[in-house]
């Protein structure tokens, strides 16, 4: 047996699901395949007698001392460990206040989440309103009755913790252009997303004055908190991991022996139900399996798009289609002073989210082409 | 006692059907071209063109691509998973054109939730950290001079299928069931790199993975899979991972959800609690009647499904008589494949299915059936055939039927869906994606 898994097993009196692998091991099966119960319900193949399932093992080779690398320096370290946990555990100072988070999402989250964090256009929303009741919606189920309302899930009505909203803005927004928000930005966008969402922080509503710190983070007041199963935190998260997936109905699903699985009269319905108008069809590129030559080879050949609107719709529309959409009046302030800036926006990408040419890989002058239309609704 | 009666009296009626279906025959139905037995086919009678004249030299396509004419056979994208500009979307692969159980490399599902990174491998390098007394950093040769494995896994999104809990929606195969792919990973065990850094076992519960792409994305993992059979892999069919893959390395958890399995990888912590990830609260948790959400649930579930015949692979050319193999496909997260069990009537009785080539543990099964065309596509019960086929796992898991898993998990959980799929074949062969439920 494998030498960490036995210490783990010496050392650690929680390691139920281990315990339980060593003893159906033990209890046998067919040769060389023991069985056990994984932490998600599956089964284990421990490696014993040079194999793991069906596969052969060079256990001296797993088994020996092989370091390599080097330790980490501790500037090396800080640099990487920037992970916030629950409560805003690794959070660093800072503040920022709803204010300012609200210029920032308006200058820099705005052109794809929509005003108020009502997303659209592909993004998700941040907000539906106050989010605690928001999380009432969390039992509505389309279930027996296709006609009625859907649970509404966002951050006020369904995260369990604020914590991931700071390290999430951090680290992956704005999106074309990431890890480009200082601490008190993030702080502010924060604080922002908790006035939207209308959550409470030490028992009062977030109102426009409010200011968000590392201290007063773990004050924050989520409402669908205990809105999760199995329980992860605490000295027996694993645990609960482990008894909840042993339960197939926790999960929907079923367990039977070979022998008694239903092979006659197994459903509990004959109705056909069909999909209903047609569909999803939009397939790109469209559904085909002919084994006809492609036109001119075209498809072996790098396709640029020339066609000013098919690059809008493939890379703008998403955010421009509700900001500065094509020919709208809102350009006229962007545009007051010549098209030059405008070009070198587009072309090289803004701070507020833009991306660099929308992401296409169009020449300068193409891509320019793309701009007129934006700006003027029309092909030239 | 009843259900292996039925099962017996179906397979012999099956089998019976079969021998007198083949006896009567025709050349022409064994041939299965419009081509009257006399008339000469001139693909035969004529010199193709590239018979006649000099191929390409061994010097073009130093990197090897499709023939031309499999053009149509790529990963597709739909505007219903358009987020982010298509970069935090998917692309899926075209199932229905699969052989066997590996997914080329170029086909292999795309999914991304801050784009497809182009990692420099020179500046790639893997951080190992937390609750240890020697923690670690290492460059892609250092990481590659560990004991390697080599393992065929299957990687699922959990969300494949999961447009589908109110309703089928796609008539197609590639997008129903194509958010996975099947490939032989080379690695090292997570468990073959930390027994050599004095990592507190005693407190150690979880273990972060975190890439190094444009959103950072990042999981929880429990300890019991980095002891299992957690890897870091850098291979991929016999090559470099590639870009979508997360090149140069990616963490491999066999049979659990493949977000789970973090691309562009660039640390790993390990703490006593859990982080909360952006991608483990607002997303990738299953949404129950009683309003509480299944967090952490990684294994995707037993599952199969048809694959030829399927709406993009139909019976259009087959007629009554014509024996043909119907195949499919099984997997699970939670172990091997050990039944498939195949229906003509949507999922209320059936046959058991072969399975065939290699069996392994979380990696796609191939199963087969060799079936004979009834008249007009109808079953012995008067109606269209409705093909289902359901599969069982060595832990003993099987697929529940749609209505079974409705019952329990509601229609709005996104994820983990794995009720029993069916095709209804129609009177000309056209094959359409259906539910059996009561609503």
């Amino acid at each position: 047996m494998f030498k960490l898994e036995k210490s783990k097993l010496v050392i650690s009196a929680s390691a139920v699901s281990l315990v339980a692998l060593f003893a159906a091991g033990c209890m046998g099966g067919p040769a060389n395949y023991p069985k056990g119960d994984d932490i998600a319900g599956g089964v284990i193949y421990p490696i014993e007698n040079g194999m793991t399932g069906p596969y052969l093992v060079n256990q001296t080779a797993l088994d020996n001392t092989v370091y390599q690398g080097r330790v980490p320096t501790a500037n090396e370290l800080k640099a990487w460990n920037k992970d916030i946990q629950a409560g805003g555990v690794g959070l660093p100072e800072g503040e920022g206040s709803v204010e300012d988070g609200e210029a920032i999402y308006e200058a820099k989250c705005v052109m794809c989440h929509g005003d108020f964090g009502s997303g659209g256009g592909g993004y998700p929303a941040l907000s539906k309103g106050n989010g605690a009741e928001g999380q009432k919606t969390l039992t509505n189920n389309r279930w027996k009755d296709p006609e009625a309302e859907g649970p509404s899930r966002y951050f006020g009505s369904y995260w369990p913790e604020a914590s991931t909203m700071w390290w999430y803005i951090k680290d992956g927004m704005p999106h074309p252009k990431s890890k480009t928000l200082t601490n008190d930005e993030v702080y502010a966008l924060t604080a922002y997303m908790l006035a939207i969402n209308e959550l409470e922080v030490d028992g009062e509503v977030v109102d426009d004055e409010f200011v968000l710190t590392k201290e007063n983070f773990a004050k924050i007041k989520m409402p669908n908190k205990d809105g999760f199963e199995p329980k992860v935190h605490g000295p027996s998260g694993l645990d609960n991991v482990r008894k909840y997936f042993a339960n197939p109905v926790n999960f929907g699903a079923i367990k039977v022996s070979e022998s008694s699985r239903c092979m006659s009269d197994c459903q509990q319905t004959d109705k056909i139900v069909r999909i209903q108008n047609g569909g999803i069809d939009d397939f790109h590129p469209p559904m085909s399996v002919e084994r006809s030559l492609p036109k001119n080879n075209e498809m072996m050949a790098v396709k640029t798009i020339k066609d000013p609107k098919e690059t809008y719709q493939a890379n703008c529309a998403m955010c421009h289609d509700s900001f500065l959409s094509p020919g709208s009046a809102e350009w006229k302030s962007y545009t007051r002073k010549g098209m030059k800036k405008v070009y070198k926006n587009a072309i090289k990408g803004t701070p507020g989210g833009m991306p660099a040419k929308g992401g296409s890989s169009l020449s300068d002058s193409d891509f320019k082409l793309v701009v007129d239309y934006v700006v003027s609704g029309k092909v030239k | 006692m009843d259900n292996k009666k039925s099962e017996k009296d179906l397979e012999v009626s099956s089998r019976r059907d079969f021998f007198k279906k083949t006896a009567v025959m025709s050349a022409a139905a064994i041939a299965g071209t419009s081509l009257s037995a006399s008339e000469d086919d001139p693909a035969i009678m004529h010199h193709p063109k590239w018979g006649q004249t000099w191929g390409d030299p061994v010097t073009k396509n130093r990197y090897g691509v499709p023939s031309a004419y499999e053009h149509n056979v790529t990963r597709r994208n739909t505007k219903l998973l358009a987020s982010g500009n298509y970069r935090a979307s998917i692309a899926v692969t075209p199932i229905h054109e699969s052989e066997g159980i590996i997914t080329p490399n170029g086909l292999f599902f795309s999914r991304a939730h801050g784009g497809v990174a182009h990692v420099d491998p020179n500046e790639f390098r893997l951080m190992i950290h937390g609750l240890m007394k020697k923690p670690i950093v290492l460059t892609l040769d250092q990481l590659k001079r560990y004991p390697s494995v080599t393992r065929t896994h299957f990687i699922e999104c959990p969300a494949n299928g999961g447009q589908e809990w109110r309703g089928p929606q796609f008539n197609s195969l590639q997008f129903s069931k194509g958010f996975m792919s099947c490939a032989q990973w080379t690695g090292v065990y997570i468990k073959t790199i930390i027994k050599d850094l004095g990592l507190d076992m005693d407190k150690a519960k979880w273990m972060l993975a975190e890439g190094s792409d444009n959103s950072e994305m990042g999981r929880t993992v429990p300890m019991d899979k980095v002891l299992d059979d957690a890897m870091i892999v850098w291979g991929q069919n016999g090559e470099a991972l590639r870009p979508e893959q997360g090149y140069p390395v990616r963490l491999l958890l066999p049979g659990w959800e493949g977000n789970l399995c973090v691309k562009w990888l660039k640390r790993l912590e390990f703490s006593e609690e859990p982080w909360y990830a952006k991608e483990e609260t607002s997303k990738y948790t299953a949404l129950k009647p009683s309003g509480k959400a299944i967090q952490h649930f990684y294994a995707n579930e037993v599952n199969s499904t048809v694959v030829k015949p399927s709406p993009e692979k139909p019976w259009t050319d087959l007629k009554e008589g014509d024996v043909v193999e119907i195949e499919g496909l099984a997997w699970s997260g939670m172990g091997t494949i050990t039944k498939v069990d195949l229906s003509f009537d949507g999922g209320n009785n059936y046959v058991e299915a072969s399975l065939k080539g290699l069996v392994l543990p979380k990696c796609w099964t191939r199963w087969s059936y060799l079936y004979t065309i009834p008249k007009g596509f109808k079953h012995t019960n008067g109606k269209q055939l409705l093909l289902t086929s359901r599969a069982m796992d060595d832990a003993g898991y099987i697929q529940p039927t749609v209505q079974e898993e409705v019952d329990v998990m509601g229609v709005e959980s996104v994820y983990h869906r794995n009720g029993i799929e069916t095709w209804e074949v129609n009177e000309k062969g056209e094959v359409n994606h259906v539910q059996i439920r009561k609503v």
